[in-house]
């Protein structure tokens, strides 16, 4: 925990520090989107206004569910491989976090012209494709995520017992595996949804329509509402993950090493 | 039950797959599913682009795009992106090593678990989002710089605006120290305790230490971490766009407006080649990055 | 040789509510290696890493020939560790590793060069002082390491188990060399370990640990054979419980007699005798006019002695060991008389 004494203080200096810097922002914003410069106070106009706004539902329900499906997406493709590479895959490692990195340094723009031109017919009529995008996105993300996640715990003996008593390998993937590295998987999902509600490049270049496009276009007409949506939604992200913090216990970083 | 290591023998005794190939072949599988993903929605549409960068609009293989890739604007562009991606990276390297540093040394489980999802969630918070928090906190009418004000700090009275370099290099670090946070994080973590204990009864000062031991065996993976937000500071598209509008010349707000037609329609292959560009560059980050990550693996083992 | 002795006085020391060391009191002399040898939290690597300065006692103080260093921060106390593993610095080479003590103290190249090279020859390494700790495996890791903490010729050497690591041979042979290095070069030691065998084959002295104090300190011979009380007793080597009565001033054990030990916490009426596998006796009952009173269970081999369990009319159950060669005669089953070997026994409660 947080202590004032002479060692933790530079952490909590540190702690202090980040915290104004990621709040100052966003706490700003709040209060810009309070603002009601026709009646010259503040209030929640700004919000009001796009909670009846006529799509708002409609599509805030596709941004979440794009978010939903790609992180189901990647849960399904990261949590085997990465179960795999840490039992007995490793020499694979630096392949895997090599690609898995790829998507963070390449333009964005490039990957949303190549999906256009490279699954056009895909692209054009399926909204779903999005998802898969944001997945492609997410990976360097939740790849490390998980990666550092299920080090933590003492996989390869976990695993074995579970085996050695009759599990199944689903039984041991669902009921074993991912109830220990809860956190790291919610930690992922958080992340999925971060991205899909912020995701516009794609988007945008693809032609469809999301919560963060629609949005954008909403702001041509009135930026203070649009403000005060992305406020509301990044502030929403970091209630929940907080909550959700508090009652999830922490992957205990075992100190048991795999060595024995 | 067979793991990789042990080999499956038919019936009669033989190995059924060749010990090596055998492995290569069960990897094979075990990625499969990763990799095909990839395939799909990320290599392909690479290809895709890097195929078209040499089509003319006509539909013929030339290198004229890429001509023009080294003249006027676009090479301005290209310095700028480079700049900006460098300083953003330099600024937020630091910072966010120090502070991962804080947390991975001293801070408890559940504190490390906590930062480690929301740096997850700022590091992907981008895009019109982020731009929209800056602009109304740190923008002309914001509420911060009227905070600023209260206190004394005109900053646009000192020529200070959120639409310049330096207004999206403040605006880059907000997802980028969170970023620098991740990657690095690990890093201290296999910082083993013994080591520290081990010179400091060998006579060794927190500095000595530091000299000697710490920073030559972080400073492989600092370095890797700074190439890491270095090309992910070059790549970024939404929130620049989001911000200036074509003020600062960058080339993903080239690309992006190639693309939008807001030039000349039949300009697409070119951006296409831009594209290609710039992937090479973070390609060429990306080379370092491997190599020294290599190295300070074998350290930690 | 610098090495001087090494005291320990009152040192507590207690975590949130756990006591992990309790007015501690322990007198090194000169060139001694005192192990402390105890069971997993009873203090033996909380007094060791105080003594290296790694950690501050709730009160108490430390000695070093006679000075108080108590306040001395671990780099100024003089002492090589040798930690269980992983402690090399893998950005160094074994030779520079061996220096570091010597270039955190200031030597001159030349010096520190030839001084890592001899060490490295004292441990049987000449030849990989440009290795990398990655390049080599956990035994010769761990002599580097020792050779590290002897370059700069220190006051005290401290072991945290370094051995506990290692795979058996390479365990047992590092123990011989770390103990012959030892002698040689007359540093005095501390030794930490909850392997007994270990503690025992090394040590001029052991402190056997409990909860914090220390319940016994003294040569492993009379360790063994005058354990002080119980803890003792039942830790050190294999104890055999058998139930035994007293009869005036007889101890009657499976129908041998003996005498109670003065320092028994029971002294009449019925307990439980505290006898050692070779003072347990077995006579087979082949052309002998006695009468069996146990049977044999199981028999296993430990290469120069084997074990020989027994279950007695009560039930209890008995080991005994002797030479294997001795051993072949009884056979699981086989129906025997056990007696014990006359002397004064422990007696303790049922």
């Amino acid at each position: 925990m947080k202590l004032f004494s002479r060692r933790q203080l530079p952490l909590t200096l540190g702690l202090v520090l980040a915290t104004i810097f990621v709040v100052l922002p966003l706490g700003s914003a709040a209060e810009f989107s309070l603002r009601e410069p026709l009646k010259n106070t503040h209030g929640f106009d700004n919000y009001t206004w796009f909670f009846v706004a006529p799509d708002f539902a409609k599509y805030l329900g596709i941004s979440f569910g794009l978010a939903l499906t790609s992180a189901l997406i990647l849960l399904v493709l990261l949590v085997p491989t990465v179960v795999w590479l840490n039992l007995g895959g490793s020499k694979y490692r630096g392949f895997v976090e090599f690609v898995s990195l790829l998507p963070l340094v390449i333009p964005v723009v490039a990957l949303a012209i190549g999906a256009q031109t490279a699954l056009p017919d895909f692209a054009q009529t399926n909204e779903v494709i999005l998802a898969f995008m944001y997945a492609v996105l997410a990976v360097p993300y939740a790849y490390r995520t998980m990666d550092t996640g299920l080090r933590s715990i003492p996989l390869k003996t976990i695993v074995e017992a579970s085996r050695g008593l009759g599990a199944t390998w689903f039984h041991v993937l669902f009921k074993v595996i991912i109830p220990v590295i809860r956190s790291t998987v919610l930690s992922a999902l958080f992340m999925t949804l971060a991205l899909s509600l912020g995701e516009f490049t794609i988007t945008s270049l693809l032609h469809w329509d999301t919560f963060t496009t629609w949005v954008t276009t909403m702001s041509q007409s009135n930026i203070l509402g649009a403000i005060a949506l992305s406020v509301f939604s990044l502030v929403s992200v970091f209630v929940l993950l907080l909550v959700i913090s508090v009652f999830i216990r922490p992957t205990k970083s075992m100190v048991i090493s795999e060595e024995n | 039950m067979s793991t990789p290591e042990v080999v499956s023998l038919d019936r009669k005794g033989a190995p059924i797959w060749g010990t090596l190939i055998g492995q290569f072949l069960k990897a094979l599988l075990a990625l499969a599913p990763l990799l095909v993903f990839m395939s799909i929605f990320f290599f392909a549409p690479l290809w895709a682009v890097v195929l078209d960068s040499f089509k003319s609009n006509e539909g013929n293989f030339t290198f004229a795009n890429y001509a023009d890739v080294f003249k006027e604007p676009i090479i301005t562009a290209m310095r700028t992106s480079f700049g900006l991606a460098m300083v953003s990276a330099l600024v937020s390297a630091v910072p966010g090593a120090v502070l991962a540093f804080l947390i991975e040394s001293r801070g408890s489980d559940r504190l490390r678990q906590v930062v480690a999802s929301i740096s997850g969630v700022l590091a992907n918070t981008g895009g019109v989002p982020l731009a929209f928090m800056f602009i109304a906190s740190l923008g002309a009418e914001g509420a911060a710089t009227g905070l600023l004000k209260a206190f004394g700090l005109d900053i646009y009275g000192a020529g200070f605006s959120l639409f310049t370099f330096w207004g999206l290099v403040l605006v880059y670090t907000y997802f980028q120290i969170p970023m620098m946070v991740i990657v690095f994080s690990p890093a201290i973590h296999g910082l083993r305790r013994e080591w520290n204990e081990a010179a400091r009864t060998l006579g060794a000062t927190g500095r000595q230490f530091w000299a000697n031991v710490g920073i030559p065996l972080l400073f492989p993976s600092f370095l890797s971490a700074f190439l890491l937000l270095f090309a992910s500071a070059f790549s970024a598209y939404a929130t620049a766009r989001a911000m200036t509008n074509g003020t600062i010349a960058l080339v993903p707000l080239m690309i992006g407006n190639l693309l939008d037609g807001n030039v000349i329609f039949d300009e697409v292959n070119l951006a296409k080649a831009l594209a290609v560009a710039m992937i090479f560059v973070t390609l060429l980050a990306m080379v370092p990055y491997i190599v020294i990550q290599r190295r300070a693996q074998r350290w930690q083992r | 040789m610098s090495s001087t002795t090494l005291s320990l006085k009152a040192v507590s020391r207690r975590f949130k509510d756990t006591i992990a060391l309790d007015s501690l009191d322990l007198d090194v002399a000169q060139g001694e290696l005192v192990s402390l040898l105890g069971p997993s939290g009873c203090g033996k690597t909380t007094a060791l890493r105080i003594i290296a300065g790694l950690d501050q006692p709730n009160s108490g103080q430390v000695f070093v020939g006679g000075e108080n260093i108590s306040h001395l921060p671990p780099n100024k106390r003089n002492m090589g560790m040798v930690f269980q593993s992983y402690s090399l610095f893998p950005n160094l080479t074994a030779a520079e590793n061996v220096a570091f003590g010597l270039t955190m103290r200031g030597e001159p190249k030349r010096l520190r060069v030839q001084r890592s090279q001899e060490l490295l020859e004292l441990v049987g390494l000449p030849k990989h002082s440009k290795r990398y700790p990655h390049q080599l495996s956990g035994g010769q890791q761990q002599r580097v390491a020792l050779a590290r903490a002897l370059a700069f010729e220190p006051d005290v050497l401290l072991l945290d188990e370094p051995l506990s690591a290692l795979d058996a041979q390479v365990r047992a042979n590092l123990r011989d060399e770390i103990r012959a290095l030892q002698i040689k070069t007359g540093t005095t030691t501390i030794f930490v370990t909850h392997d007994q065998e270990e503690a025992m084959a090394m040590s001029d002295r052991v402190a056997v640990m409990n909860q914090g104090k220390i319940s016994q300190i003294a040569k492993p011979d009379d360790l063994y054979h005058r354990p002080a009380n119980q803890f003792v007793a039942g830790f050190v080597g294999q104890m055999n419980r058998i139930p035994a009565r007293v009869n005036g001033t007889e101890l009657l054990i499976a129908q041998s007699t003996a005498t109670v030990h003065p320092l028994s916490e029971v002294n009449s009426g019925e307990g439980l005798a505290l006898v050692r596998p070779e003072n347990v006796v077995i006579q087979s009952l082949k052309g002998q006019q006695v009468e069996g009173n146990a049977v044999v269970i199981s028999r296993a081999f430990l290469g120069p002695i084997s074990k020989i369990v027994m279950r007695l009319e009560d039930g209890s159950e008995v080991s005994s060991v002797m030479t294997s060669a001795q051993s072949t005669e009884f056979l699981s089953g086989d129906s025997v008389r056990v007696s014990v070997t006359p002397g004064e026994y422990l007696l303790v409660e049922a």
